[in-house]
Parts: structure tokens; C-alpha cells; sequence
């Protein structure tokens, strides 16, 4: 039985004894050959660094599990683009009005919600205390991508999810309907009792995978809708407003219907732990070793934190897309950017009842996307001899497909 | 690359040839292929040839051997199945210095962000611009028009430690037996 609430350990120690501790003990765990880990941090920016510093630190022929939960938070792949994919103005921690179109909003306030880009690839997801994430790193010799699909499939239906399998997709989901007549394999983790070619409902993705495969070693990490309580209003955090003015490279994300498992958090917890055990460990059995906020000393956790809590990072990857209100019938004059590394690179305004254009000037080639703070100042500055009331238009219209940064929180 | 080829789960064991034992009982179609795998000089290829020059890493990438001075790099057609349909390719900064094995991009397939390590020292000079609008190329032409980028060997002898078309093909097989 895993305990959840246990008092912060390092608290009692004074800062230079925390550190050497800290400093032996991460070394010499992540020389054995098989690890299990929980972390007591809520914290993703954190979570997401101990997965990367286990992945980078761990001995090549180890196998390792780490579980944590995130606090709200909005992941997105490593090769996306976050004003497609997510509503950034709902990530401040301004309370928001409800507005018509948005009643599901109202009274059901998330505050402020983290926007992570990690490391490995594929779409985005929403975390939240309702909601275990799970690791596995391992060798790249032994890696298939269903393998710990299937393991943590196994540890559902150890808990009596009879509906889960794992689909063609690397994913978790679970099986709509009514009870088929074939009699089915209870060890293929592909294929339940009520599986169906032609289902009337489509499965309800319970998980999500992704993967980062470096030289020697392989990352699968997914997550696992337990019991979210937000599951109405994250389809609007989601859906970006940006998406019909936009056309980009990079990785979409690819939308399923969800649902939750409704399982406790723990008894997942030690249902997955168990079957890493089964795989893994001769004993059979292993410690859950805790860890939190005090490997942020560890140099290479640090590093890898203050990276991933960086805006450049967060920001500036972004592949290379474009943005234009051509698709909007009420404007009266076309504007477009070109955006680059997050940074806008080029720029028009061209008015749709006459010839008159501008470009954008040559002190603005470069600007950070993320770090305009109010498109009504911004604009006049990159646009010159434009009209002011057209100028104000084109602003209020960015505003709303562009967040202005004042706008967007998301960072610890 | 290599975690990358595990993860195809062996299915390409069954997919590559074997050539036959011994040359005296096999057909002419394995004879040819015999003939092929053995070095460039033992088939009577002048040295002056403009044709790329390949040889090959255990992590799966190629490097042109013709001109040390811009030597393209990719990765093997045997990787580039393994990884699957490429959607996104991460290419490095023109102009950077790397060392042998460093990570000098990154390419997105199934839900995996791979690593692609140089194969060897130098600097960047070129990149393939095509891999930004048709990341796929990399799959249709993973050792032709999907090239990844342009090196300037900073250190010749490193070439040496590679392997060629040959030996690369054989080391495949016993990766796939696995």
C-alpha cells in the first residue's frame, strides 16, 4: 500500500547536508538495474526534468518506472505549435468571465494552468490531480513501443478494467458496448470481450504515449485518465481560436473522445508498480523510492528544469507556421506574418478596397511572438503610413488569435 | 537511431536476404549480390568516380565519403523503414561545430522524437531545406534526396572507424536476428 502523504523529508536538514545526500544518493540509484520511482511533487516542470535526468544519468541496461501527477497543466509535444493548439488565453490566472458561448466555464475556474513543451514527441494532453502519469525507460535493445502499453493495460485489468486494451495507435482505450459472443484471449492486451469491428460507439481513449529514443536508451511515457474532474471544460482549453488562420509545420495533434477510468489514484499506482515488478524485478517486489523538489539541486535536474521552464524553449520551438485573416470576410484589409522559430520574420498588411500595402519594417524583423504585450501598441510600430482606425481593427482581431503575453501565465 | 530499430519489433528480420553460403551452390541472382558486397577496388572501379561513397555507423547514419571537405549525411534506408512515416524533421544550425556523436537533430515519427547523431567531427555547412516542407522525403529517399545535412570533416581518420556498404549490410542482418 502506498502512502501518498508523507511530510517533505529534506525539510528537517540544513541546505549543505541535503545536498551532499542528494548528490550520493541520485548517483548511486541510478546505477541499479532496476529502479522504481514516485515523485511527491505536483510541480511538471520538475516531473517532466526527473524523467529527462533519469533518461540522460541511468546506466544503459536499466529499466526504470516513475510515476507522478501534475497539477493543471497543458503538455505539448516537442514539435508543436501552441497557439494552434491550445486557447492561451485561458491559461492566465485572471478570472474569466463566463460568456454565452462558454456557460461550462463558469464556476468551474481552473486558476492559473502550466503551459510544458517536452522533450518527446506527439499531441497534447491535459494533466491534472485526476489524472497518473507513467513512465518506463529502458534499454533501446529491448524496446518496443506496446510493450509497457501492454503492462500498464495488464495493471488495469488486474483492477477488474476488463473494457481496456491497447490500440493500433500506442494508446489505452476502453471498449464501448455490449459483450461480444467470441471467446477472446484474456494475455492479448489488444483485444477485449467487447471488442467490435463496426462498434456502435467508439472506444473512449483512457491513455495517452509518446516516446523519446536517444543512442542506448528509450523513454515511453502516457498518461492515464483516472478520475479528472475537468473533462468538460478541457476541450476548451484545446481548441485554439487561432485554428482557421493558420497554416503550419510540425505536428498536429490528433483529437479522441475521453473518458475516465474512475479508479483511486493509488490503487493504479501500486497496480502498475506490481506489474513493473512482475516484468523486472527477480524479488518480484520493489521499494517506490520518493523523490521531489530537493533533486533540484542536482545540477543536471536543474539544468534540465530551467530549460523546460524557459520561455525560449516553451516559445521558440515552434516550427515554422504562417498567419492570416484571409479567412476572415469581415476584415477590410489582409494582414500576414510569417513566424519562425517564434520570432516573426516577415510581414504584410495589404487593404482588400485598394492597392495601398505595408510591409513590416526592418526593426521589427525578429520580434518574439510571446513577448508582444498589447497588439494595439505593437502593430503601428511594425506597420508604418497605415490608418489608425484600420490598425485597430487588424489589433483587436490579433488579440484573440494571438494572446498578447499579459494574457497567457503558464510558467512557475 | 538504434533504440528506434529495436522498436520495429524484428519484422524486418524476415524481410532481408540472406546471401548463400558458399559460391559454388547458388544461383547467379546471389552470385551477383555476392560480387557486389565486395570492395570497390576488387570490382574494378576507377578511383576517379563522382558516384557518393557511402559508409554507414552502428547508430544507422551514412556519410558521403567523395569530398571530406561537404560530406552529406543521412540515415539508412534499414533506419528509416524502422522509424516509420517521418513528420517532422529537426535540422541543426548551419555554421555549428560538432563532435563525433553528438546530437545534431532530431526527427518525429509515430509519436518518437529520435535523436540523429553525426557520424563524425566537423562543421555544419549545409542543411537540407527540402526536409522542412516534405519531411516524408526522408522516407521515400533516405540515402538519395533525403539527406539531412552538409559536413565539413574536421578529421579524416575518423572516416576510417566506418563501415561500408558491405560490412553495414551484414551488421544489419545480425542486428535484426536479435
Amino acid at each position: 500500500m502506498i502512502t501518498w502523504n508523507r511530510a517533505y523529508r529534506g525539510a528537517h536538514l540544513s541546505l549543505s547536508q541535503r545536498r551532499w545526500l542528494s548528490k550520493l544518493t541520485l548517483e548511486r540509484l541510478a546505477t541499479r538495474p532496476v529502479q522504481s520511482y514516485i515523485s511527491t511533487s505536483n510541480n511538471p516542470y520538475l516531473n517532466l526534468s526527473l524523467e529527462h535526468y533519469l533518461l540522460q544519468k541511468s546506466s544503459p541496461e536499466s529499466t526504470i518506472l516513475l510515476l507522478y501527477v501534475n497539477r493543471p497543466s497543458i503538455i505539448i509535444g516537442r514539435n508543436q505549435n501552441p497557439w494552434l493548439e491550445v486557447n492561451l488565453s485561458l491559461l492566465s490566472p485572471a478570472p474569466r468571465a463566463a460568456t454565452n458561448s462558454e456557460p461550462e466555464l463558469a464556476g468551474s475556474f481552473l486558476g492559473a494552468v502550466d503551459l510544458v513543451r517536452r522533450r518527446s514527441g506527439g499531441g497534447t494532453v491535459f494533466h491534472d490531480e485526476g489524472n497518473v502519469n507513467w513512465t518506463v525507460i529502458c534499454s533501446s535493445k529491448t524496446f518496443t513501443r506496446d510493450k509497457h502499453a501492454e503492462m500498464v493495460t495488464r495493471a488495469l485489468r488486474s483492477l477488474g478494467v476488463e473494457r481496456a486494451r491497447v490500440n493500433e495507435r500506442h494508446d489505452i482505450v476502453l471498449d464501448q458496448g455490449e459483450r461480444g459472443g467470441d471467446v477472446v484471449d484474456g494475455a492479448d492486451m489488444h483485444v477485449t470481450p467487447f471488442t467490435r469491428q463496426n462498434a456502435a460507439s467508439r472506444p473512449l481513449k483512457v491513455s495517452g504515449s509518446a516516446y523519446k529514443l536517444t543512442r542506448q536508451r528509450a523513454l515511453h511515457h502516457g498518461t492515464c485518465l483516472l478520475s479528472s474532474p475537468n473533462l468538460n471544460v478541457i476541450p476548451h482549453y484545446l481548441h485554439s481560436p487561432s485554428k482557421p488562420f493558420m497554416s503550419a509545420r510540425g505536428v498536429e495533434s490528433v483529437s479522441s473522445p475521453v473518458g475516465n477510468i474512475l479508479l483511486e489514484n493509488e490503487e493504479f499506482m501500486g497496480a502498475v508498480q506490481k506489474q513493473f515488478a512482475v516484468m523486472y524485478s527477480e524479488s518480484r517486489a520493489t521499494e517506490l523510492q520518493e523523490v521531489g523538489l530537493e533533486w533540484l539541486e542536482n545540477e543536471t535536474v536543474g539544468k534540465g528544469y530551467d530549460e523546460l521552464n524557459s520561455l525560449d524553449w516553451t516559445y521558440l520551438q515552434t516550427p515554422q507556421f504562417n498567419v492570416s485573416n484571409a479567412a476572415d470576410a469581415l476584415a477590410s484589409t489582409d494582414v500576414q506574418f510569417t513566424v519562425r522559430n517564434g520570432t516573426i520574420t516577415a510581414g504584410v498588411l495589404r487593404s482588400r478596397n485598394n492597392s495601398a500595402f505595408s510591409q513590416l519594417g526592418e526593426d521589427s524583423v525578429g520580434t518574439r511572438l510571446h513577448e508582444i504585450a498589447a497588439w494595439s501598441t505593437a502593430l503601428p510600430r511594425m506597420f508604418t503610413g497605415v490608418d489608425r482606425a484600420e490598425c485597430d481593427k487588424l489589433a483587436t482581431w490579433l488579440e484573440s488569435v494571438l494572446p498578447p503575453s499579459h494574457k497567457t501565465a503558464g510558467h512557475s | 537511431m538504434s533504440a528506434a530499430i529495436a522498436g520495429s519489433g524484428g519484422a524486418l528480420a524476415k524481410v532481408l536476404q540472406r546471401p548463400a553460403q558458399g559460391l559454388a551452390r547458388c544461383s547467379h541472382q546471389q552470385y551477383l549480390r555476392l560480387r557486389a558486397q565486395r570492395p570497390a577496388h576488387a570490382r574494378g572501379l576507377t578511383a576517379g568516380t563522382r558516384a557518393l561513397q557511402k559508409k554507414y555507423t552502428e547508430d544507422h547514419e551514412w556519410i558521403d565519403t567523395s569530398n571530406p571537405e561537404s560530406a552529406a549525411i543521412g540515415i539508412s534506408s534499414y533506419a528509416a523503414k524502422a522509424l516509420g512515416d517521418v513528420v517532422y524533421v529537426e535540422l541543426p544550425t548551419i555554421g555549428t561545430s560538432v563532435s563525433k556523436g553528438d546530437a545534431i537533430g532530431a526527427v518525429e515519427s509515430v509519436k518518437s522524437a529520435s535523436d540523429i547523431m553525426t557520424p563524425v567531427s566537423g562543421e555544419i555547412l549545409e542543411v537540407n531545406s527540402v526536409l522542412e516542407d516534405t519531411p516524408g522525403t526522408i522516407n521515400k529517399s533516405p540515402e538519395g534526396e533525403g539527406w539531412l545535412a552538409r559536413i565539413k570533416v574536421e578529421n579524416v581518420s575518423e572516416l576510417e572507424g566506418l563501415m561500408d556498404e558491405g560490412a553495414y549490410k551484414a551488421f544489419t542482418e545480425e542486428v535484426a536476428e536479435k
